[in-house]
């Protein structure tokens, strides 16, 4: 409920008529103002005070957004770990809960992977082949949930989503393309979509209020290739073939823009999936399609200053 | 200071923008769809094309105008044939056709992903299948110009999942020069209706059967002249 993605949720849970009560836990406080919702700040190793915190409440519907997308909030190795312990804390604890009807977990379609022959636009039953670590980090939230939802007999929903961008939203692919000057592949320079993280909040509640039972992607419509996004973004295009992609990621991450392994492969191989079935199951469409979220992308100010808001106001 | 800061950053942007400007205007910032085809690539490439290729299509009114369909044609040994038909039959019916067999390593495969190329795997297929598009598969390839190789039933296998029908297309070309025919046949209808996989194997037989018939109806090149004749057939 701290992250920005967490506090859209929660704020479109407490607009809705069928939630009561509603409980959140994170590492960080809620970046907006909740009324109804009562958070608890603390940490995913704390696993006892997490399922004393969930089973108390006992809830009909879990939503667990625990995923630390590396090199997003944090690095490789902390991302792991702190995904792994709270997932193992979260599913864990929803299982104690007697009222538990429904739970509904972020995955992504990184967890299709991008081997070679592997389907251009994954649909929700190609078989889980993750390429990546995070991949492999998702693919394993979703084993966990699958496991818990098969011994207690409750609905598990499975979201899978492409990369989040959003112009609060920490992730190495949002802030690599912002950078000034961006890379890309120049022998394959493939195509990707993404979603808004205003889509992927309403696509949880959805889920919620559905009870899904089944894995599904939540991607916008259209694509985009690394080159038309910079461009989109008016950002200097690099040209790379190869093994100059080692020098420009630490060249890169010393700038402040980490490359993880996930984005390497979204620019060579391209990420997409075909989301159809988010409209026949969750009745869900998104309202940006892949181009409008990379502008809103690039819509965002890199300073904003105090005296320019405040002359709006006034 | 926090001008300072930027400082750097906006001159970088507008070095950037400076020298990007020619590119910017000359290529549109958003023209891939859902699977990565690029008509503005397309009709850049469309004179080059064109002067490999004369292409007459016909038949091209049997195709539906909105739903989806399978195409497969008949392919001679390394004549490209899949790749022209789309191309034809896309700018005779104004609907993208996606070719199937694009290689999966860098440039080829991305490359032809952007003129509408997809992966020979039926869960590509049936993914477009599903989404109402035209996908054209080819025959194995044969050596003579006038024989239909056997059609993969592992591809047919995604129409009869997705309900779509199947159309069996007539590919001629020649190796030295540029006319081409692409001629769209009625749709195949199964002779039997089967619960089982029989029915794709069934199916793929007989558009190889009508894909036979069809380039019998072609004819060939008669001159009197053999070398010229077999020439002219490729």
């Amino acid at each position: 409920m701290g992250g920005e993605l967490g506090s859209l949720v929660a704020a479109k849970l407490e607009a809705e008529p069928w939630v009561g009560a509603l409980v959140g836990i994170d590492v960080d406080p809620p970046r907006r103002r909740l009324r109804k919702a009562e958070f608890h700040l603390l940490q995913p190793s704390q696993r006892e005070r997490i399922v004393e915190v969930v089973t108390k409440f006992n809830p009909h519907v879990v939503i667990n957004l625990s995923v630390w997308e590396p090199d997003a909030r944090t690095g490789l190795a902390h991302a792991r770990q702190f995904t792994a312990d709270a997932t193992t804390a979260i599913i864990g604890a929803a299982a104690e809960c007697p009222a538990l009807e429904g739970m509904v977990v972020r995955s992504g379609i990184e967890v299709y992977g991008r081997e070679r022959n592997s389907p251009t636009r994954p649909i929700e039953s190609a078989p889980l082949h993750p390429t990546s670590e995070y991949g492999h980090m998702l693919a394993n939230i979703e084993r966990q949930a699958r496991e818990v939802g098969r011994r207690v007999g409750i609905a598990v929903g499975k979201l899978r989503l492409a990369p989040v961008l959003g112009k609060h939203v920490p992730s190495p692919l949002g802030r690599l393309l912002r950078q000034p000057v961006v890379p890309f592949s120049l022998f394959a320079d493939s195509p990707f979509a993404v979603i808004e993280d205003g889509d992927a909040a309403r696509a949880f509640v959805a889920a919620a209020a559905r009870r899904l039972d089944e894995p599904i992607n939540i991607v916008a419509p259209g694509a985009i290739t690394t080159l038309q996004a910079i461009l989109r973004g008016k950002r200097v295009p690099l040209p790379l073939i190869g093994p100059e992609w080692r020098v420009a990621s630490r060249l890169s991450h010393m700038l402040g823009a980490p490359v993880p392994d996930h984005v390497v492969e979204l620019m060579h191989r391209g990420r997409l999936a075909d989301g159809a079935k988010a409209l026949d199951v969750l009745g869900f469409a998104p309202v940006l399609s892949t181009p409008e979220v990379i502008d809103h992308l690039y819509a965002w100010e890199s300073v904003v200053r105090i005296g320019s808001i405040s002359e709006a106001v006034a | 200071m926090a001008q300072l800061i930027e400082f750097p950053i906006k001159a970088a942007t507008r070095a950037g923008n400076a020298l990007v400007q020619p590119l910017r205007s000359a290529w549109p910032v958003h023209s891939v769809d859902d699977y990565g085809r690029d008509p503005h690539l397309i009709s850049a490439l469309a004179p080059l094309a064109k002067l490999r290729w004369d292409v007459t299509v016909g038949g091209e009114q049997h195709l539906p105008v909105r739903t989806g369909a399978l195409l497969v044609c008949n392919t001679r040994r390394f004549s490209l044939s899949t790749v022209y038909a789309a191309l034809a039959l896309s700018e005779a019916t104004g609907r993208p056709v996606r070719f199937v067999g694009r290689p999966d390593i860098a440039p080829v495969g991305p490359f032809m992903r952007r003129i509408g190329g997809l992966l020979a795997r039926p869960a590509d297929v049936l993914g477009a299948l599903q989404h109402h598009e035209l996908v054209l598969i080819s025959a194995e390839g044969t050596n003579h110009p006038r024989n239909a190789g056997k059609v993969p039933h592992e591809l047919v296998g995604p129409a009869v999942l997705a309900g779509v029908p199947v159309f069996p297309v007539a590919t001629m070309s020649s190796t030295v020069g540029r006319a081409a025919r692409v001629e769209v046949g009625p749709q195949v209808r199964p002779r039997r209706k089967r619960r089982g996989p029989l029915a794709e194997v069934e199916l793929a037989d007989q558009v190889q059967h009508h894909l036979q018939r069809m380039l019998d109806g072609f004819g060939g090149m008669q001159t009197g002249v053999a070398p010229i004749d077999w020439l002219a057939e490729g």
